[in-house]
């Protein structure tokens, strides 16, 4: 190794995997060189990016530096431009950017495209990576300027695969697993993800908006993805018929055949499954009971928590009037402090080529936020700042009272004049036959 | 409106504010030349495309600027 | 190392590009067994900690075998994972939202060999390189950032803290006795690229200290009114220094107490550096979750205002975070999540039984949400 890491070393011990053992390895390999790669970028990276880390450790402080203007051509997304701020010492890594590789729904590979990736990177790389980074791109973790548009085209010509977004931009879509390999899934979540993200792929590459924009989809509202948190805008699966039940596999839960919440509890004694006390007595809107050896369901009052179906997966099933909810404006906590994402479209049906979802919701909500929104101003703080009513305005989307947790509590209403009975214009003549000064 | 003339406006309008700063929002963009967010978008992208204009990155935002101008492609030695 | 093109003519960036072509259609990667069975799945069940059954109306089962892995990660180990996928699962694998990596089998007999495979896998120094588990009511893999491994402004590192934390709840990992499942997050600065808001466990780095200001260069580096405008608190204004030698230059002040430590403008202007060594630190967070499931979603509160930096291995980070998945995992009922059985016995309590201090930093004073969560009640507990 070029550089002492005596600190980071001391993240080599302990069960889980240590990335510092995966640098080592890299780096190794690197130096020998078996496969007689000719390396586009220092050979020495690796050893270079754990040196400089090992000073972060010594020094508390990162020695990164941010660029603004390396990106591939004609994309203002996909590329996030770092320097080090130690450049003599560790030259390997002076100039080493970031590229956001766009990754495939779900995150399904073949053995045959990683490689094809790991090829790649590792040519013109320094062959770390992220798998994946927060957004859910696959994150390639170092590179010289020279080497970005080298790397996009053979991203594109080899690989037929696109950068992911970055900057003021809509952000690389993600999506649970969905359908593929959930029965949970009230819509297919890929197919929504992936129709979204070609349909939008100018808005994803050219940054014309105030700020970042995140789609997330759900197949469920368990939220594997996290959609309601973590996006501006989630596409959250749901039903609005009746709970399937099957009472035989019911009968097997209580009888301990099955086994409850699929397993998920299996290390600790919880006693025997007690559908009163952990279903039904968990139940948020307390609308099952028993009716002698059949599970009820009020299904009307029921507000899909999942609980139930989560805890007797083989015994209930969702529904089969299926679609989605929309719910807008999450965001993390700069500036106004955090936001989760706000119901603005109880039930829509989720069918390609979602139609009714990217003309009546997301299009306007654009147009309005990129006409009204303020330099960095997410969604969701625009949505403060210009009000609920405005965003039901724009969308033509009908007040509902599941809209919100409860009414106002102010009566400041700020009435329009066209809402109240013959105008605001009077006549003070009018009005003073009747009232003396 | 032309293209032509969407170019001069905006090439004017950041030569003018030059001396203060180099890098602007889309909207600020959008506003020189009098057009809906939408319709502007298209025009700024082929101001980047002819190598007029060039994105500056946060990571987070995006900003444009006349291609080469400011101080950063000197801080970031990518000049 | 001589330069190979691409075919790329930076002469003509335009020539032959190609440009908006997306990620690869998710169906090209589709293992067979997933592609037939889409949409049909009847149920799903873990057979134990790591290891899950889907059984579909076919009446196909396809077993998935979960692994964690460090995020960051190399080429060699991708090529392993590669290599692994290949003798085991037909060249087919994928990663979960929560970076572990899935490896499916279509039949039960190919379970314990693929997991004698991935458990016998381990780096020189001697940790796993794929465990198994993060599956049901246990811990996962956390969801986590750059550090300072790659970012600019980061207050700890990253993939350093997750690694201890880990170590230290690496049974949880690979283990179904919580009372139900525990999600650990980490964003490495309060810009949260990672947003851990609403994790059960949060681990934040934060900032202490407003940027140093260097003003012999900042208008030389930097273009002053991109800075101004970078501050999401508008603390920054222009002004005029006299330099030791005399000469005056234009810089800008900042407003010290208006400072909410995001280092924004440290990214529009590198003469505005923020970090420090006695600065930064870590903030812990706690008893958010995103499920709809029972309650609603919520955020993570905070729960310690600062805990020093302590590398390489955070022990106090470790320490507070192991004591209170402990206190949680002996206390909560079955299905609760931590900030459900916090709610229940509430703060006061979760407090106490934590053994946490409360400190006036933990009191909300930041605009609107303050107040709503400030308790306007006599319902509370000695």
């Amino acid at each position: 190794m070029k550089h002492e890491t005596p600190l980071l070393d001391q993240l080599e011990s302990g069960p889980w995997p240590s990335f510092v053992s995966d640098m080592k390895q890299e780096a190794e390999r690197r130096a020998k060189n078996p496969d007689n790669i000719e390396y586009q970028i220092p050979v020495d990276v690796v050893e270079d990016i754990m040196g400089l880390l090992e000073l972060s450790y010594v020094h508390g402080r990162t020695h990164w530096k941010h660029g603004g203007i390396v990106g591939v051509f004609g994309y203002g997304g996909g590329v996030i431009g770092r320097y080090c701020d130690q450049p003599e010492m560790f030259p390997g890594v002076a100039h080493f950017h970031t590229m956001r590789i766009a990754q495939p729904g779900a995150k399904f590979y073949t053995t045959e495209h990683l490689r094809n990736l790991c090829d790649l990177w590792d040519r013109r790389g320094s062959g770390l990576t992220n798998m994946h980074g927060s957004t859910g791109d696959i994150i390639f973790l170092g590179t010289t300027t020279k080497q970005i548009e080298e790397i996009f085209f053979e991203l594109t010509h080899n690989i037929g695969q696109d950068l992911g977004g970055s900057g003021s931009n809509l952000r690389t879509p993600a999506d649970c697993i969905g359908q593929a390999r959930c029965e949970y899934a009230c819509y297919d979540t890929q197919d929504l993800c992936y129709d979204l993200t070609m349909e939008y792929q100018d808005e994803l590459h050219r940054p014309a908006f105030p700020y970042k924009f995140k789609f997330k989809m759900d197949g469920c509202p368990n939220g594997c993805v996290a959609s309601i948190a973590r996006s501006d805008m989630a596409f959250i699966g749901t039903w609005r018929d009746d709970i399937k039940i099957d009472q035989e596999a019911v009968q097997a839960y209580i009888g301990g055949e099955f086994v409850p919440n699929a397993g998920a509890h299996s290390g600790r004694d919880w006693g025997a499954f007690d559908i009163q006390k952990e279903v039904i007595g968990l139940c948020p809107t307390e609308c099952m009971w028993m009716d002698g050896k059949e599970l009820k369901i009020d299904n009307k009052e029921c507000n899909r928590c999942m609980h139930c179906i989560n805890v007797m997966p083989r015994a209930l099933r969702i529904g089969d009037d299926r679609g989605l909810s929309v719910l807008v404006g999450g965001k993390a906590p700069i500036l106004d402090g955090a936001q989760l994402c706000t119901l603005i479209v109880p039930f829509v049906k989720a069918e390609s080529p979602y139609t009714e979802i990217k003309e009546n919701i997301i299009e306007p909500i654009w147009d309005w936020w990129m006409e009204e929104g303020k330099n960095r101003e997410r969604l969701g703080e625009l949505m403060k700042r210009q009000g609920m009513q405005k965003l039901l305005e724009v969308t033509g989307l009908e007040p509902d009272v599941r809209m919100v947790q409860e009414p106002r509590t102010n009566p400041y209403i700020f009435w329009k004049e066209e809402e109240v009975e013959g105008g605001w214009d009077r006549d003070i003549n009018e009005f003073r036959k009747y009232h003396q000064r | 409106m032309e293209y032509e003339e969407a170019k001069k406006m905006i090439v004017d309008g950041l030569t003018k504010k030059m001396k203060t700063k180099t890098k602007f929002y889309f909207n600020d963009l959008a506003k020189i030349i009098d057009l809906k967010p939408r319709e502007a978008k298209k025009l700024i992208n082929q101001m980047i495309q002819d190598g007029t204009l060039e994105y500056w990155s946060s990571g987070s935002t995006s900003l444009y600027g006349l291609k080469g101008a400011g101080k950063q492609a000197h801080a970031e030695h990518e000049d | 190392m001589a330069f190979i093109s691409s075919g790329y003519n930076p002469d003509k960036p335009m020539e032959n590009r190609i440009t908006d072509i997306g990620p690869r259609k998710y169906d090209e990667f589709y293992p067979p067994f997933i592609a037939k069975n889409k949409g049909k799945w009847l149920y799903h069940e873990y057979l134990k900690p790591g290891v899950l059954v889907h059984v579909a109306e076919s009446g196909d089962e396809v077993y998935t075998v979960r692994c964690g892995g460090a995020r960051l990660m190399s080429v060699t180990l991708i090529r392993e994972i590669c290599e692994i996928a290949d003798k085991h699962c037909g060249g087919y694998l994928r990663f979960t939202t929560r970076n572990n990596i899935e490896f499916m089998v279509d039949s039960k007999d190919k379970v314990q060999p693929l997991i004698d495979d991935l458990e016998s896998r381990k780096f020189d120094a001697g940790s796993f390189k794929f465990p198994v588990g993060g599956t049901g009511a246990g811990i996962s893999n956390p969801v986590h950032t750059q550090g300072w491994l790659h970012c600019h402004t980061p207050a700890t590192d990253a993939s350093g803290p997750v690694k201890a934390v880990m170590d230290v709840l690496f049974d949880e990992f690979k283990n179904h006795r919580m009372p139900a499942h525990l999600r650990v997050s980490l964003a490495c600065c309060l810009n949260m690229c990672g947003a851990v808001h609403c994790s059960d466990i949060a681990i934040l780095g934060y900032h202490r200290k407003p940027p140093i200001i260097d003003h012999e260069y900042l208008d030389k580096m930097c273009e002053i009114p991109l800075a101004i405008a970078s501050c999401p608190t508008a603390a920054i204004k222009p002004s005029k220094v006299e330099l030791p030698d005399g000469k005056k230059v234009n810089s800008v002040a900042i407003k010290n107490e208006r400072c909410m430590f995001c280092g924004n403008c440290y990214t529009m202007c590198p003469s505005l550096p923020l970090v420090d060594k006695e600065g930064d630190g870590i903030v812990l967070m706690a008893g958010g979750k995103v499920s709809n499931r029972i309650s609603a979603p919520k955020f993570s509160k905070v729960v310690v205002a600062f805990i020093p930096n302590e590398e390489p291995r955070w022990p106090t980070t470790c320490d507070v975070i192991k004591k209170m998945v402990d206190v949680y995992a002996a206390n909560a009922r079955k299905y609760e999540r931590l900030g459900e059985w916090a709610e229940r016995i509430g703060w006061e309590r979760f407090f106490e039984k934590c053994e946490l201090e409360f400190t006036h930093h933990l009191i909300d004073d930041f605009r609107d949400p303050a107040y709503f969560t400030w308790r306007q009640t006599t319902q509370f507990k000695f």
